[in-house]
């Protein structure tokens, strides 16, 4: 068989076996039915304003304290890795593939109930504080590793151009390394961006009084209330409608920065 | 060219300055307190409650609504204060460690009280008479854990029920435990169960919101009772005030009222 044709044939099924597939889904759902339990309008009516108002906003402000944080203490870890000094590297080292290897659920409930019982006491500021410990922290980890990366992948000119301008090596570092390093990882720190929006869904097992409720436990709450899986499906969608975006940010500056290079 | 990175480190110092200064100013003055009871937050009876538990304690709306919320309201009013509710795992409720630590004064959460709570938790004095039931589909003909032999039955994470079911449990049936009432409630009505055991005034309004559907197989008579819980020698005026009121209902007929307006029907006693 002439090679063009074989191609041809190869996609012609797979074109063949998605179709079945569509078809297949089309006719054997319960069309109505996933109608009434996933998107019945009545339900999703009642949801708004506050599915906006309250829960997306919680989960925005949540992930940006988290954010903000795990950038802020990622950077100092970073910068540690890369020190002269050992014990600093073996601390930066240690604290890294801790948080790397620990389900944050896990980290969560630590926070909010080990700390707790070993002090006697709640942490001051509770629960915002935990919040922003237990999303935070771990994100750090994650966030040194990249940042360090991009300390590395600005060119050594650099520094060394900074350095016979009289800088020292410090303020080169924070002058000039710094920023083009944030600059080469917009991406990747997008990226987390995204992950701790998703990942903010579970500080809802630290308690939750009226009105601090995120997307996730709005949604749960909901469910329970309506008997209904519609308010999951457009808490999912507020997850998207950020979610999105920031991908195709993300996209488009990947992009750029190979034209860039 | 010089003055720039110094001016920069100037605003630096600025900003940690100040956020030094927000952390350590905001520490102070959040408890108080109120004819001798000590409030965890000022102006507030802060209650830690595992939703959904209706008709004890659910959401209405925004609202948290039912027969605890509706009591302990009562005692927010005589305290002079506002009651705040907090969603908790209920793990942390009956381990005593929500009020231990401070993360509220009182815990309503249709809490049994048993000897094993009592170490770690002052209760009030019982509230309720509860009972644990299994509830079934509507025509299954299950009305023992017996009749479950080779199915599954569900219970609700750390409550008197799965211990029940835990300890009488014949060796055929599958136990499987559900984080809150509404999940182990939907598992029921997808029959990944057969039977799910919770408290009895629970699946009575659950039978009550959904007609038709479900039947309560049979009674555990346990001679459960549930009581508010507050914080084991830390606040022994707010467990004195606690009874007060409910005494007080219980006499003026507040109490029955409460009871009808959740239960649709009268108190036994």
């Amino acid at each position: 068989m002439p090679r063009t044709r074989r191609t041809r044939l190869i996609r012609g099924s797979q074109y063949a076996a998605f179709g079945l597939l569509v078809l297949v889904i089309a006719l054997t759902v319960d069309w109505p039915s996933i109608r009434d339990s996933y998107l019945d309008p009545s339900k999703a009516a009642p949801l708004f304003p506050a599915i906006l108002t309250v829960a997306l906003k919680n989960t925005l402000v949540y992930t940006a304290m988290g954010f903000a944080f795990a950038v802020m203490v990622g950077l100092i870890f970073a910068l540690m890795r890369l020190s002269p000094v050992t014990p600093y590297r073996w601390l930066a080292n240690i604290y890294i593939e801790f948080f790397r290897g620990i389900p944050l659920l896990l980290w969560l409930f630590f926070l909010g109930y080990g700390v707790p019982t070993a002090t006697g006491r709640q942490l001051p500021f509770a629960p915002y504080s935990a919040i922003v410990l237990g999303l935070g922290m771990p994100a750090a980890a994650y966030l040194a590793e990249t940042i360090r990366a991009g300390i590395q992948a600005v060119p050594r000119g650099q520094v060394e151009a900074a350095r016979s301008l009289g800088m020292s090596a410090s303020r080169a570092m924070v002058s000039i390394v710094i920023p083009q390093a944030f600059r080469i990882i917009i991406p990747p720190l997008t990226n987390e961006l995204i992950v701790l929006t998703k990942d903010s869904s579970l500080v809802a097992i630290l308690g939750v009084a009226a009105g601090t409720e995120e997307l996730t436990k709005f949604g749960r709450d909901q469910l329970n209330t309506l008997v209904n899986a519609t308010p999951l499906v457009v808490a999912g969608l507020c997850y998207l409608l950020v979610t999105v975006p920031l991908s195709l940010l993300v996209r488009r500056l990947e992009a750029r920065n190979a034209r860039a290079q | 060219m010089t003055l720039r990175p110094r001016r920069r480190q100037r605003m630096l110092a600025t900003v940690i300055a100040l956020a030094a200064l927000t952390l350590t100013g905001c520490g102070a003055g959040r408890s108080a307190r109120v004819d001798g009871v000590s409030l965890v937050k000022g102006g507030t009876l802060t209650t830690c409650t595992h939703l959904p538990y209706a008709p004890f304690q659910f959401k209405q709306g925004a609202k948290v609504v039912g027969f605890d919320v509706d009591l302990i309201d009562l005692v927010a009013k005589r305290l002079g204060v506002r009651q705040e509710i907090i969603d908790t795992p209920f793990e942390g409720i009956k381990s005593g460690q929500d009020l231990g630590t401070g993360k509220c004064d009182i815990a309503a959460a249709g809490m049994t009280i048993t000897d094993k709570r009592k170490k770690v938790i002052a209760f009030s004095s019982p509230y309720f008479d509860a009972t644990q039931a299994l509830l079934v589909k509507k025509g299954s003909g299950i009305s023992s854990l017996a009749d479950l032999t080779g199915k599954s039955v569900g219970v609700e994470t750390a409550t008197t029920g799965k211990d029940y079911v835990d300890a009488k449990r014949p060796s055929g049936v599958k136990v499987i435990e559900f984080e809150d009432l509404a999940t182990e409630q939907q598992a029921l009505a997808t029959g990944q169960i057969g039977g799910a055991v919770n408290d009895l005034p629970v699946w009575l309004y659950y039978i009550k919101q959904h007609p038709g559907g479900f039947e309560v197989g049979t009674q555990f008579d346990t001679g459960e009772r549930y009581g508010f819980g507050i914080k084991k020698g830390g606040n022994p005026k707010l467990v004195q005030i606690v009874d007060d009121v409910l005494a007080k209902a219980k006499s003026d007929g507040t109490y029955a009222r409460l009871y009808e307006k959740w239960f649709g029907r009268k108190p036994s006693k």
